[in-house]
């Protein structure tokens, strides 16, 4: 299983290499392994249909519980044939769409590459490998899209279709964690067994958004629905497959594995009842006002996506299954379409249908796989379509509010009717249209594919037990999560669901006859309106916007503004916990002492007076100030030796700073203006005071005064000194002290040195040579 | 005190110290024909020392009065660092030698710089680890000034130097803060006193803080990233890769030690701090890199969000997170040498390019180089199955086990933000309207390293659980009573 997995990838990266060996043939040489990958898949139909279940598991990160673990049952292996079916066709008929074109073999690489991702999606069991995949088939998506990417609106497509999905996906990832954390398991197979856990968790409600975001933008639903009909810019092959057949369905598929686990709330039906019915009505409706055949199919895509969707919010076993036989025949029929589509531009180069028509007689296979094609998404009997729409109604009838939800169905179907007979009819009737260039039919590979999915409605139309013993009867058990019987037929005598497939039929003939009319009325109404992809547009800028301004404020380049923000920060550091916690500081009787009271007024004018003076050089000298009183405390508290270190370092820094800056071009007068120079001071005072106030709450505490015990007692008995401070300097820290006489003596050389090489500098200006 | 077993302990640290030393008089009388020569020493005694280092003794060892511990934690982020040194040494001897930064002293700054970066990864003492942290910033601000007779890099070591400086005083300023209030500075010490007495003092908190502060200036975390954007432009871009690499590395895992051993039990009052420079850390570094043109600018910004997402690990303060963390830096390092090596070989006509919109086109005019930027870019935005996804995946694990839910949101909304610039380059490259290409030849140090470092990305995954259970070891040393 993991090998199958893995050997579109394998294969994806010969794909170049085959291309230029083979030429524009490789795609029917590329083509064996979905064929043979499909056949791998279909030897488990037999054993899934009677109820089995396999699980394939290979180690990957043991202590995380990562495995890279696959399972087998009535859905993964509806999917798993899908993507393989239809992907066989599709590399057939990407050979013949892109003939010749320069990057085919990257082409071929990208398609199997997403061929591969979406086989290990639709087969994980392990959520971290269900995301890894989930990823994957967006990235390839992404390089699909942009396949084009000479045009910018290839590009934007490309962006665009990867921020909605990607970052669902990230949704995604967290919800699935979450849900492992819940469930105390990262296979998904354990994880559903036991839906309620999941249910009555807390967490349930934040679990349910996080997925359903997931699936939401995977699968195009309102409101993300406007990166699918962009994404259209990528060649046709990509649409027909990803962008109908496989990829976007994703998001479907993860609702239906997810139902036994998730499902059946209320919650879940509303969400999933309202966004898919919305869906549905969007996609159906801007389906009608688009005139390009490959928008109008992508938005019936958005469209049916959203019924599915719907149909797996009602939860009931007829909604389901009309869910699961929905999407086969959707598969089926959609993909045929899309292929048409590109037939019909490869053989006329135009896809917009008012100027299509009279095509049947030069591309007679194109125009039989669109009529039968169109018939099952119509949903006229006797194609597997009809029988999806007899179930969708049943479901909807089966649900709790009968007659809204079939109205919204009917009201949808009906648009998709008038629709397909849009573009699988009226391109190939009439008289021949004003084409830009003369119609053809092209060469086997593009419409064999077509031709072949078609015929299969049709055929699953008339034996439609085989579809329900091998394919919709095992994907609705496993979706349900319980055994149900499924039981489908062409004709069940003349019940409601009939009555509604009627309806559906007048109504879509209405809307088929009034097309051109209300297409341009819903185009004038639509383009008027604010609508998500403009929305996307606007975030963006406003992204951009919100950046600029960021680096803006921060990174001007220049050292005062940092320095501004660090004292900032550290005011804020400074005063808030001072703020929170208190700071308990007692406010002890100021000692009598005029002397101390002199220098601490010394202290402050000089402190107050720097922020207000204009002169730099003042302001050294008030810094001095500052320093010099600091000298006098340490002078009356009985540190002579540190008062004189203090003032000779004070009295050095005044100088040295006056000399040096007195050199600089910034000396003289502040050029700051008002306001921030009073910003700057509040800033300075803000930070001082809570200093202050720290230090004074700091020596409410007794100090540790071991240090100062143990030098007092030993300095005179063990080192024979009295004083205490030359003692530590040259006894008990001697080698210390030594130590920093000879860094001082390597400094002095060093500035020795550097003062005989200026010497050099200056004579290697006349002659350069003797600077070596 | 027995000065043998302590020299033991410390025998990479010295073996460097000697080396340096050495090789700066081999410098000093061989001048500057010897360059080339000197950058495979500094190459070859990295390597050596990783062996000392895996060589030394096993379990934890203290030495010098328990200022110095060596033990899995620090055997494991030594080793990630040396490797990082060496990489980035290696990167920089072309570059160096032609563009005329033939100092000698390059590597040697280096590798002073890796010995302070020991140093303080093996910090068991608040003067040990500043003893450190001063070795290792004193060759830096040289380091990013080297190219004097260019005013982008004088002030970006300028403004380094200033920055730092400032910094470090906060830094001292904390530790003489929590010193006045403990009475010790041993990293057992103040756990010991803490953990009897957890009701923190205010000076202990504002301590705390401000040593927390001095930290996050070290791994360029906000609101102390100002200096990274200018100093990673401004520096010559082999520099900007060692300080994406080494310095980084080994400041978080010093941030890390710091806020989990002696100040284990005050987790309460930290986790906020943590919890606030994570998360602006990931905003910043993801919304501003947007709007960058230049392409070291914008791995500045990248740098800021990654160290985001690896704070959030230690916002959790638990051995998961711990885990995570280690993971996530490892993977780091092969991630962004391999970008800057992929910078490095952007040159247009003999010159550097740096411009975002100068790889136009890249994937047609040099296939090779556009598919490894574009797989590091994948890597760097956590798209899965490449290395970067898992550094993410371990430390929101942490996160959400620890429950800091709106960091985990924060750091998924961030990260779908800079998925968004990091794919923008692979638009560049693959979408847009091809531009003049590079110069052919990129040398042979650089596709060594690329290939290398994409293999690593690439197949991170089969290597992850001996990196996972090294990592895990290195946590649990952490927490072990």
């Amino acid at each position: 299983m993991l090998a199958a997995t893995l050997a579109p990838f394998v294969l994806a990266v010969f794909a170049p290499f085959v291309r230029r060996r083979v030429g524009d043939s490789a795609g029917w040489a590329l083509a064996v392994l979905p064929a043979a990958l499909f056949i791998y898949f279909a030897q488990f139909l037999g054993p899934v249909a009677s109820g089995e279940t396999f699980i394939f598991s290979t180690e990957w990160v043991p202590a995380l519980g990562i495995a890279l673990s696959f399972y087998v049952d009535g859905l993964s292996l509806l999917f798993a044939l899908l993507i393989t079916f239809i992907g066989t066709f599709i590399v057939l008929y990407a050979g013949a769409y892109l003939k010749g074109h320069a990057d085919l073999g990257r082409f071929f690489m990208f398609v199997l590459m997403f061929m591969g991702s979406m086989l290990g999606l639709v087969l994980a069991d392990n959520v971290v490998t269900l995301f890894v995949f989930w990823e994957l088939t967006s990235i390839t998506s992404f390089l699909l899209i942009g396949f084009n990417h000479d045009k910018a609106r290839s590009r934007r497509a490309a962006l665009q279709a990867l921020v909605v999905t990607g970052g669902g996906g990230l949704a995604l990832l967290a919800g699935l964690l979450l849900m492992a954390q819940v469930g105390g398991s990262m296979e998904l197979s354990t994880l559903l067994a036991d839906g309620d856990v999941l249910r009555e968790h807390p967490w349930y409600l934040a679990i349910l958004v996080l997925v359903l975001a997931g699936a939401f933008t995977k699968s195009a639903q309102v409101p993300f629905h406007f990166w699918l009909p962009n994404a259209m810019e990528a060649p046709t092959p990509v649409s027909a497959y990803l962008h109908s057949a496989t990829m976007v369905k994703a998001g479907v598929y993860l609702l239906a594995r997810m139902n036994p686990g998730l499902g059946g709330t209320d919650i879940w039906q509303i969400i999933l009842m309202s966004f898919g019915g919305a869906t549905l009505l969007t996609g159906a409706i801007l389906a009608l006002r688009n005139t390009d055949l490959k928008l109008m199919l992508a938005q019936t895509t958005v469209a049916s996506l959203g019924l599915l969707v719907f149909l797996i919010g009602i939860g009931e076993p007829l909604a389901i299954q009309a869910a699961m036989a929905y999407l086969f025949a959707h598969s089926m029929f959609k993909g045929a379409l899309f292929m048409v589509a590109g037939s019909i531009d490869h053989g006329t180069g135009t896809r917009d249908v008012r100027r299509l028509s009279g095509l049947g007689r030069v591309m007679p296979f194109t125009a039989a796989a669109a009529g039968l094609a169109a018939l099952s998404m119509s949903g006229l009997p006797p194609f597997f379509g009809f029988i999806a729409k007899e179930w969708v109604y049943k479901g909807t009838l089966d649900g709790s509010l009968p007659l809204l939800l079939t109205a919204v169905a009917i009201t949808g179907n009906a648009l998709m009717f008038a629709v397909a007979f849009l573009v699988g009819f009226k391109p190939f009737f009439g008289k021949p249209g004003d084409t830009p260039h003369k119609p053809h039919e092209g060469s086997v590979g593009l419409w064999i594919g077509a031709l072949t999915l078609a015929a299969l409605s049709l055929i699953f139309g008339l034996f439609s037990g085989l579809a329900e013993t091998f394919f919709i009867g095992p994907a609705a058990v496993a979706v349900a999560g319980v055994p149900m019987v499924v039981d489908l037929y062409l004709w069940g005598g003349f019940k409601a669901p009939v009555v509604a497939s009627i309806i559906t039929v007048a109504l879509g003939a209405f809307f088929f006859w009034q097309g051109a009319r209300l297409s341009a009325f819903l185009a004038r109404v639509v383009d008027a309106l604010w609508g998500p992809d403009k929305g996307y547009d606007q975030f963006m800028d406003g992204l951009i916007g919100l950046a600029r301004a960021v680096t803006n404020l921060f990174q001007t380049g220049h050292l005062r503004r940092y320095m501004l923000f660090t004292f900032l920060t550290l005011a804020a550091v400074l005063v808030l916990p001072q703020v929170m916690l208190g700071n308990g500081f007692v406010v002890k009787a100021p000692p009598i002492d005029l002397l101390v009271w002199a220098i601490g007024l010394l202290a402050f004018v000089g402190a107050l007076a720097i922020p207000f003076t204009r002169s730099r050089l003042a302001a050294i000298m008030l810094m001095g100030v500052l320093g010099l009183s600091v000298a006098f405390v340490f002078l009356l508290f009985g540190a002579p030796d540190l008062a004189f270190t203090q003032l000779m370092v004070e009295t050095l820094s005044v100088v040295i700073l006056a000399l040096v800056l007195a050199r600089l071009p910034v000396f003289g007068t502040d050029w700051r203006g008002y306001p921030r120079f009073v910003r700057d001071a509040l800033i300075a005072g803000a930070i001082g005071i809570a200093m202050a106030t720290l230090l004074v709450s700091i020596t409410s505490v007794p100090l540790d005064l071991t240090l100062s015990e143990f030098f007092s007692a030993r300095s005179y008995t063990e080192a024979y000194g009295r004083n205490i401070v030359n003692v530590i300097l040259v006894d008990f820290r001697a080698l210390d002290t030594l130590g920093e006489i000879a860094v001082v003596a390597v400094a002095g050389v060093a500035v020795l040195c550097l003062l005989a090489f200026r010497h050099i500098d200056h004579d290697s200006e006349d002659k350069p040579e003797a600077s070596s | 005190m027995d000065i043998v077993s302590d020299i033991a302990v410390i025998r990479p640290e010295l073996f460097v110290a000697i080396a340096g030393m050495v090789m700066l008089m081999f410098g000093a009388f061989r001048g500057e024909s010897s360059t080339k020569f000197i950058y495979w020493l500094g190459v070859g005694v990295l390597v050596v020392a990783g062996v000392l280092v895996l060589a030394g003794p096993t379990g934890t060892s203290l030495a010098f009065n328990a200022q110095f511990v060596v033990d899995d934690f620090a055997v494991f982020v030594k080793v990630l660092l040396l490797i990082g040194a060496a990489l980035a040494l290696i990167l920089a001897m072309p570059f160096n030698l032609r563009e005329g930064i033939d100092q000698f002293e390059f590597p040697i700054l280096i590798i002073f710089a890796v010995l302070g970066m020991m140093m303080m990864v093996s910090a068991n003492d608040l003067m040990s680890l500043y003893l450190g942290i001063e070795l290792q910033s004193l060759s830096l601000y040289v380091v990013a000034a080297i190219r004097r007779d260019t005013l982008r890099s004088s002030e970006a070591g300028l403004k380094y130097f200033v920055l730092g400086a400032l910094s470090s005083g906060i830094l001292l300023y904390g530790m003489s803060l929590v010193y006045g209030f403990a009475g010790t500075t041993n990293f057992e010490g103040l756990a010991t006193l803490f953990a009897a007495d957890s009701e923190a003092s205010i000076g202990v908190v504002v301590g705390l803080v401000f040593i927390a502060a001095g930290l996050a200036f070290k791994v360029s975390a906000v609101p102390f990233h100002m200096w990274t954007p200018d100093v990673y432009e401004g520096a010559p871009t082999p520099v900007t890769a060692f300080f994406a690499v080494a310095p980084k590395i080994a400041a978080m895992a010093l941030f890390v030690r710091v806020m989990l051993e002696p100040f284990g039990a005050l987790v309460l009052e930290w986790q906020q701090v943590i919890w606030f420079i994570s998360l602006a850390s990931m905003l910043l570094g993801s919304f501003a890199a947007i709007v960058q043109t230049n392409i070291k600018r914008l791995m500045a910004y990248s740098s800021i969000g990654h160290m985001g997402f690896v704070l959030v690990g230690l916002a959790a303060g638990s051995e998961e997170g711990v885990t995570g963390i280690l993971v996530y830096l490892t993977i780091y390092l092969f991630m962004n040498i391999g970008t800057f090596a992929c910078i490095l070989a952007m040159r247009r006509g003999g010159r550097m390019v740096e411009d975002i919109d100068s790889l136009a086109g890249l994937s047609k005019t040099n296939p090779m180089l556009a598919g490894a930027l574009a797989l590091f870019m994948f890597s760097m935005a956590g798209i899965p199955p490449l290395g970067g996804f898992f550094a993410k995946l371990f430390v929101f694990r942490a996160a959400i086990n620890a429950e800091l839910y709106v960091l985990a949101v924060v750091g998924l909304l961030t990260s779908v933000v800079g998925a968004f610039y990091y794919l923008r380059i692979i638009k560049v490259m693959y979408f847009d309207e091809a531009a003049e290409p590079f110069d052919k030849g990129l040398g042979r140090e650089i596709t060594v390293l690329v290939t290398v470092t994409v293999i690593v990305t690439t197949f991170f995954f089969i290597g992850l659980a001996p990196v996972l259970s090294g990592a895990e070891a290195a946590a649990a040393v952490l927490f072990a009573v």
